[in-house]
């Protein structure tokens, strides 16, 4: 097979058993990551099963990509009933770049699936082929980096290694999965799974190879794309020093990584090449960006860290803005790293208890927490550590900020709301706008609105329609995140009309500035989620993929063709882009199916009070009306019934005959359900 | 009996033209030798002679000269190669150096690599350019194989598999897969200089592999995205490797 290794592992804890079955089963059809794991879900994930019982599924999957030369190949996507989503825990998916992914191919497996319960703590050895269930006893309780080292011990350097913290041991819906320096499984609470079933680790170590079908395509397909990320340089910019050689890209690559970029103690320190630190670019697998900055320094912990951990502690900037970004602000996200935990709701946990503390809602004595000293050292120092112990607060916060905050009622609660814009029963995921949609200080776009009601994590992770939004900022020489969003329409009209069909699409606000335009909103939703359940199945990045932006030409029009011709290089398989997004339409519904079977309805596709009470930067706001007409229109368009489940009919047409009896026979959909 | 037009077909496809043969060697080493000593006496570099076994250079000059029999057409697209023990060998017009301060390590030299010089097979074992990453400390390490000027490889092989690559004129010291065994000894020859060695086995095909400049484009330096793996070119040849260099 070109492009699948051809096996998934299934793993039995319980019974301590291995059983592989052959990808074919699920792929093309299913194409792999994403929405091979999702299949898999639908088949073997009871409805009634909590995230940390045993029957629970931890798919650890990767897709046709993986283990080529494909640009930004190195990821694949972890797929479960998620600890995090609340308050009730329902499938979701994770995606972790690094170097795991294609050791995992060339050790002969598309996919792992984890499911019982070990006795004791375990962890998996998988060497080109060969599996082995281990002793993890003398593992547990250490904290990522010293476990990887340990088990580089035994296995060898070039074993990769995916492993949890002590947040994923005491079963924290925060704990992440972490591989290498710092990369990381984060959404979901996965880490938590994982040490539910008493697993420490999956270590595997791959000599085989992956046959790419094509060689010569994908080479062109994959020069192509490496010249449309890379730019020239920025004479002059000092965030760009000239250093011969070195190629610049759309993303990363000022001089030294991308991220951390923010102006401080610790840029200056690197910048100065006799204080004996100094920021390295560091990459996925096969990416020609690399995005994540590794900064190494005499007093500060080292290693890699991305968008997420480097900025995890904006506070200390707020409470030291003469220091700007500083060894402390670096030093906190590689905290939450150690102790394994999700930094993207500390991002919530922050501002969260700034304004609870603000606010006099809660207080020094009733956390235990130096509440008075956010922003400093100490009390990031204690958060994290009493969060992965489980002490007093902690045992509280490790239930994930919303849940936390739910349970403590009152103004606490209230005051996360503006943190967790989705209502209903699957939320759980802080806001992920930056800042468009974002309030007070954003903008108000109606298509963001309902992506957000509609995803079953947080929705502008992918970057792709937001893309556009920050690239037009960047042309137009703007803050990426308070650009005034007017400004912007004129330049991504004819990128909008690429990728959603029409000029129209970029017309957010009416005429008259002063309201939403919703009738784009839900094509523009709707083609957004078959293009970020593609990019997760043939598992390419979420900051690069869809390419709907390019800085570098005049129009800025982008190609979204990329990742299907990647696909097709890879696996033989015809894939034209009209197809893929027809795979994409079957895997939405797909996903959608297993949702309603957890109980997820047009009811939960809401967003809370406070976004239609609050008015944008510019005046404007939701109306929930809007918003509720904008969802029929979008379930319409896929075939769902007005409750936002599939239709009997739509299901079949898809060939999902077997999911649509499913529905029926728990009496979600009736055989005369109307459209 | 074969017919010589087949001949000279089942010849270029077993040597793909890297050919070593009899009556060439004396024009050829003489030439050699004077560049060479030009080089020498502007550079002040000391070298050594490679050690070329009489055993290797005589089976591949017979297996030449056996083939060249009846056609004097393929003689004149032949080039010598190989010097008889005592002799110096062509140097490397080309190699792949790495500037450690760009790399990302992303390894998208490995991927490329592997992808092009392996029929489509990718793997980061079948990459001739071996990238060691220290992943929590992040010191990455391109390894890239420095044609040497004293092969140790090429001196290594029992049945003289590994050659200079003349027809893509690049003079990289490569491995006829035709001709390997399998018998690892290039692998054993270079590791006692370089760490890592520099030609892996292939265990599939059970042959071994080796960076042979890509015909003169190396790819990994093509899909480099940082510009880190930068590709040097001589037309006097390229002095790097052993003995000039060696590493632990």
């Amino acid at each position: 097979m070109n492009g699948w290794a051809g096996k998934i592992l299934r793993v039995d804890l319980t019974e301590r058993k291995f059983e592989n079955i052959p990808t074919s089963d699920y792929v093309p059809t299913y194409i792999g990551g994403r929405g091979v794991a999702s299949r898999i879900y639908w088949e073997e994930v009871p409805p009634d099963a909590g995230a940390f019982d045993p029957d629970n599924r931890l798919i650890f999957a990767t897709g046709p990509l993986q283990g080529t030369m494909a640009p930004t190949s190195g990821r694949f996507m972890v797929v479960g009933k998620a600890a995090q989503t609340a308050p009730v825990e329902a499938y979701c998916r994770s995606g972790c770049g690094g170097h795991w992914a294609p050791e995992l191919k060339w050790a002969g497996f598309d996919a792992v699936v984890v499911y019982g319960q070990a006795s004791k703590p375990v962890y998996i050895w998988i060497q080109d082929g060969k599996t082995e269930i281990r002793d993890a006893s003398k593992l547990w309780g250490l904290d990522p980096f010293t476990t990887q080292e340990m088990l580089w011990k035994v296995h060898g350097k070039e074993a990769r290694v995916m492993t949890i913290g002590k947040a994923g041991e005491t079963k924290s819906r925060l704990g992440i999965i972490i591989t290498d320096s710092g990369d990381a499984s984060g959404q979901g609470g996965y880490g938590g799974v994982m040490g539910s079933k008493n697993l420490k680790a999956i270590v595997v170590r791959g000599t085989g190879s992956i046959r790419v079908a094509r060689p010569k395509e994908l080479m062109e397909v994959a020069g192509h794309i490496r010249s449309l990320f890379s730019r020239p340089s920025k004479p002059g910019s000092p965030l760009e020093p000239n250093e011969p050689g070195f190629k610049y890209n759309i993303w990363g690559g000022q001089g030294r990584g991308q991220l951390t970029g923010a102006p401080g103690e610790l840029w200056n320190l690197c910048s100065d090449p006799n204080s004996g630190y100094e920021r390295l670019p560091d990459a996925c697998y096969a990416c020609p960006i690399g995005c994540r900055t590794r900064v190494r320094g005499p007093d500060i912990t080292s290693g890699v860290a991305q968008c997420t951990q480097s900025n995890m502690y904006l506070e200390s900037i707020m409470k030291d803005p003469e220091k700007g970004y500083s060894k402390l602000t670096w030093e906190a996200g590689r905290m939450a790293d150690y102790y394994g935990i999700n930094a993207y709701d500390i991002h919530a946990i922050n501002p969260w208890l700034t304004a609870c503390y603000d606010e006099g809602a809660l207080s020094n004595k009733d956390t235990g927490l130096p509440l008075d000293k956010i922003g400093e050292r100490e009390f990031i120092s204690e958060l994290l550590r009493k969060i992965a112990y489980r002490e007093g607060f902690g045992d509280l916060l490790a239930e994930g900020c919303q849940r936390a905050a739910t349970k403590l009622g009152g103004k606490p609660e209230k005051l996360m709301w503006a943190l967790y814009p989705r209502g209903g029963k699957f939320g759980g995921y802080r806001e992920h706008w930056l800042y468009y949609g974002g309030f007070p200080d954003g903008y108000a776009i109606s298509p963001l609105a309902l992506m957000w009601v509609l995803d079953n994590r947080d929705a502008m992770v992918s970057h792709n329609f937001m893309s556009q939004l920050w690239g037009a900022a960047t042309s137009l020489g703007y803050p990426p995140n308070f650009a005034e969003a007017e400004k912007l329409i004129p330049v991504i009209k004819p990128t909008m009309k690429y990728a959603y069909g029409s000029e129209k699409a970029a017309e957010f606000f009416t005429p008259d500035g002063k309201g939403l335009k919703w009738d784009w909103a839900p094509r523009v939703a709707k083609r957004f989620f078959e293009r970020t359940i593609l990019k997760d199945s043939y598992i390419v990045c979420d900051v690069a993929f869809p390419f709907l932006y390019n800085p570098n030409s005049g129009d800025h029009v982008g190609d979204s063709s990329l990742e299907s011709k990647l696909f097709t290089a890879v696996t033989g398989v015809e894939m034209s882009e009209e197809k893929s997004y027809e795979a994409g339409d079957m895997l939405c519904t797909l996903e959608r199916a297993i949702q309603a079977r957890e109980g997820r309805t047009s009811d939960d596709d809401v967003l809370r009070d406070i976004c239609f009470t609050n008015k944008d930067a510019a005046g404007r706001q939701y109306h929930r009306d809007d918003l509720e007409r904008a969802k029929a229109e979008y379930y319409k368009l896929r075939g769902w019934d007005q409750t936002g489940t599939p239709t009997l009919s739509r299901l079949k047409e898809l060939k999902l005959s077997d999911v649509a009896e499913g529905l029926q026979r728990k009496g979600i959909v009736t055989p005369d359900q109307r459209t | 009996m074969i017919r010589v037009d087949r001949i000279e077909e089942v010849f270029y496809e077993k040597f793909k033209g890297l050919i070593l043969t009899q009556k060439g060697i004396l024009d050829m080493a003489n030439e050699k030798d004077r560049s060479l000593d030009r080089r020498d006496s502007q550079e002040q570099v000391v070298r050594k002679t490679p050690c070329i076994s009489r055993r290797q250079f005589l089976k591949a000059g017979v297996a030449g000269f056996a083939f060249l029999a009846g056609s004097s057409g393929v003689r004149d697209m032949l080039e010598i190669v190989a010097f008889a023990e005592g002799e110096q060998l062509a140097l490397a017009k080309g190699v792949v150096l790495v500037d450690k301060k760009l790399c990302s390590g992303c390894r998208t030299c490995e991927a490329v690599c592997s992808t092009y010089n392996s029929s489509g097979r990718s793997s980061s074992a079948l990459a001739r350019v071996i990238l060691e990453k220290d992943y929590l400390k992040g010191d990455y390490e391109a390894n890239t194989c420095f044609q040497c000027v004293e092969p140790l490889c090429l001196q290594a092989c029992p049945v003289g598999a590994i050659k200079i690559d003349k027809k893509s004129g690049t003079n990289a010291r490569i491995v006829d897969e035709e001709e390997c065994i399998g018998a690892k000894d290039c692998i054993g020859a270079c590791g006692s200089v370089f760490t890592p060695p520099r030609p892996r086995f292939d265990v599939e095909r059970g042959v071994a592999i080796k960076c042979h400049l890509c015909f003169g484009d190396p790819q990994c330096v093509k899909f480099c995205p940082y510009g880190a793996l930068q590709f040097k070119w001589s037309d006097d040849g390229v002095k790097t490797g052993y003995p000039i260099i060696k590493e632990g």
